[in-house]
């Protein structure tokens, strides 16, 4: 598989790579649930550590992945923001008169407002490693497999799948023939680079319209060379390709349930048996509890 | 018989009052096997000649029928679909998946042969044009010549016992037109299967068993190429031109020199010059 010019996919060899792309999304998924899960600063460090092993095996450079954070940065410290603001809970800190408003900030808010950005940096880069390592073509077919119960309340899987693979195949056709008629409507003199948003919005007619009457015009052909390839013939479709599960895609699929444990674990486990320290209202959880009543002793030693 | 058609008519409504008679009332049999070269002026009705063929078009009135079944049946819609398989003219336009295999195998998936047996016959269908080597590749960056023996190899698959060439060699260059052309005749002659390749390049037809020339939704000329191109003159009305070797022998004949008739191929043409000579 080469060639493959479009979207993030990353074409290296790596173990991360070739595992079954079923489990990477079936690991996701589960990754994306149990990151709201998180609750301790300690465990939040056990999944950036984490991941950073998973993108190291990977064979993708950490520059390329953390790239997938920076477009998202804003709306990263814009809810953080929003977070630290309005959270009233807590000890405060601070406080703020905005005309008539008070604003309170508290520990809590600022301690939420950190566990939000990590929490939402991590779920960015966990999926970007799925979308890094896996082709397109491997995640709908995978998706079609992992969808496949849903044709019991017949919703047409299969024709999604279809609808999905032949819309990845045309985007690189597409692209070139943007590139195309874009450069037939320079040489007719089109401006198409200059002006602000909306006049560039509005060079881009031109373009558009004939892109859209070409697409149009290769749906048409498509449809009948479906057609003449007997799509529809029979109810009962079979695949040439099957997923095997390998030994190593199990291994993966373990390793990645146990840190959810551990997570789980850290959550609902520590705090049950060890007390928080009495910090007023705000709240130390998990294995911080820990780490809290160490540095308390180690303050105590040094004093 | 392969192909048969009887008073065959299909007209496109333009409007409510216009219609177009795109094939006009024909009749044509077609025998298991042959090769058969279908040219025409564009607006000829060759591609709607082409569509009628595996029911993607149902004729207005008359009936198609390939071997013994009728497009008009309804419950035999896919097995004629699976005798006729049809490659279109443009490549890009008819491939599905982003993985050469992965393309070849959707015919004989949608019609539920088992996974052994695509398989077989994805890679049989790839060695017969060529391309077995390229099976793990995206079709994205090939040639248009790869390409459309990619596309003949994904009909292939669904094994057929007639394939149609729609216009499939039109956008190829030469090199690109000599390869489909030769996977075409390799099929006919080892695989028995009949070809009705359609095109507007005359030359295209030399090799063919039979040549059938169109004209204004009728058939204008059926019969051995180079007995069709005797009529070189008629040809030249609805706006066809024969080889241009044979045009070359036609303009020293009538400067005077001895060229006799049915000169098709530059061979022909050096053989006779130096006999002359």
């Amino acid at each position: 598989m080469r060639d493959i010019s479009f979207g993030q996919y990353y074409p290296v060899k790596s173990y991360v790579h070739n595992i079954d792309a079923r489990i990477k999304i079936l690991i996701t998924l589960l990754y994306m649930v149990s990151v709201f899960f998180i609750t301790s600063y300690t465990a939040f460090a056990g999944v950036f550590l984490f991941l950073t092993i998973v993108i190291a095996v990977s064979h993708v450079p950490y520059r390329t992945v953390l790239r997938s954070i920076k477009g998202l940065l804003f709306l990263l410290i814009f809810t953080a923001i929003i977070n630290i603001f309005f959270t009233s809970s807590g000890n405060p800190l601070l406080q703020i008169k905005i005309g008539k408003l008070m604003i309170n900030i508290t520990d809590q808010g600022i301690n939420f407002a950190v566990k939000m950005a990590l929490r939402f940096s991590l779920l960015v880069l966990g999926s970007s490693i799925l979308t890094f390592t896996t082709t397109p073509t491997e995640l709908t077919d995978a998706l079609e497999v992992l969808l496949k119960p849903l044709t019991y309340i017949k919703i047409p899987v299969h024709d999604l799948a279809i609808i999905m693979s032949i819309a990845l195949r045309f985007i690189p056709g597409l692209m070139e023939e943007t590139d195309k008629i874009m450069m037939a409507q320079k040489a007719r003199g089109a401006n198409l680079d200059s002006g602000n948003f909306f006049k560039k919005i509005k060079a881009m007619l031109p373009v558009l319209i004939p892109l859209f009457v070409s697409a149009f015009r290769r749906a048409d052909e498509l449809a009948d060379a479906l057609d003449a390839r007997c799509y529809n013939a029979s109810n009962k479709r079979t695949k040439m390709k099957v997923f095997k599960l390998k030994s190593t895609d199990l291994i993966a699929f373990f390793v990645f349930v146990a840190i959810v444990v551990l997570i789980f674990l850290d959550k609902y486990l520590v705090g049950a048996f060890v007390p928080s320290p009495d910090l007023g209202s705000f709240e130390v959880q998990g294995l911080d509890i820990f780490i809290y009543n160490l540095l308390l002793k180690i303050k105590v030693l040094i004093v | 018989m392969a192909v048969v058609l009887e008073n065959v008519t299909y007209s496109y409504n333009l409007d409510e009052m216009h219609r177009i008679d795109a094939v006009k009332n024909l009749s044509l049999r077609i025998k298991e096997g042959t090769f058969v070269a279908l040219v025409g002026h564009n607006g000829s009705g060759k591609s709607t000649f082409a569509k009628l063929l595996n029911g993607l078009l149902l004729p207005t009135s008359g009936e198609v029928k390939i071997f013994g079944n009728s497009t008009l049946d309804g419950n035999k819609i896919y097995e004629i679909r699976k005798d006729v398989g049809m490659v279109f003219q443009n490549p890009d336009n008819q491939m599905i998946a982003s993985i050469v295999e992965d393309d070849v195998a959707f015919g004989p998936e949608n019609l539920g042969v088992e996974r052994e047996e695509i398989k077989e016959r994805v890679e049989w269908a790839l060695s017969k044009v060529g391309m077995l080597e390229y099976r793990k590749h995206t079709p994205f960056k090939m040639s248009g010549g790869q390409k459309q023996r990619l596309a003949i190899a994904g009909v292939l698959a669904i094994k057929p016992k007639v394939l149609v060439l729609d216009e499939s060699t039109a956008m190829l260059d030469p090199q690109g037109r000599s390869e489909v052309l030769k996977v075409a005749h390799e099929l006919n002659r080892e695989d028995g299967i009949t070809v009705i390749h359609i095109t507007h390049f005359m030359e295209e037809a030399l090799d063919a068993d039979r040549l059938i020339v169109m004209n204004d939704g009728q058939i204008a000329f059926d019969g051995k190429p180079r007995e069709v191109f005797k009529h070189y003159e008629k040809l030249k009305e609805i706006k066809l031109a024969v080889p241009w070797e044979t045009q070359m022998a036609i303009s020293l004949k009538k400067v005077g020199l001895d060229m006799g008739s049915g000169i098709v191929n530059e061979e022909e043409l050096v053989e006779k010059l130096c006999q002359l000579l």
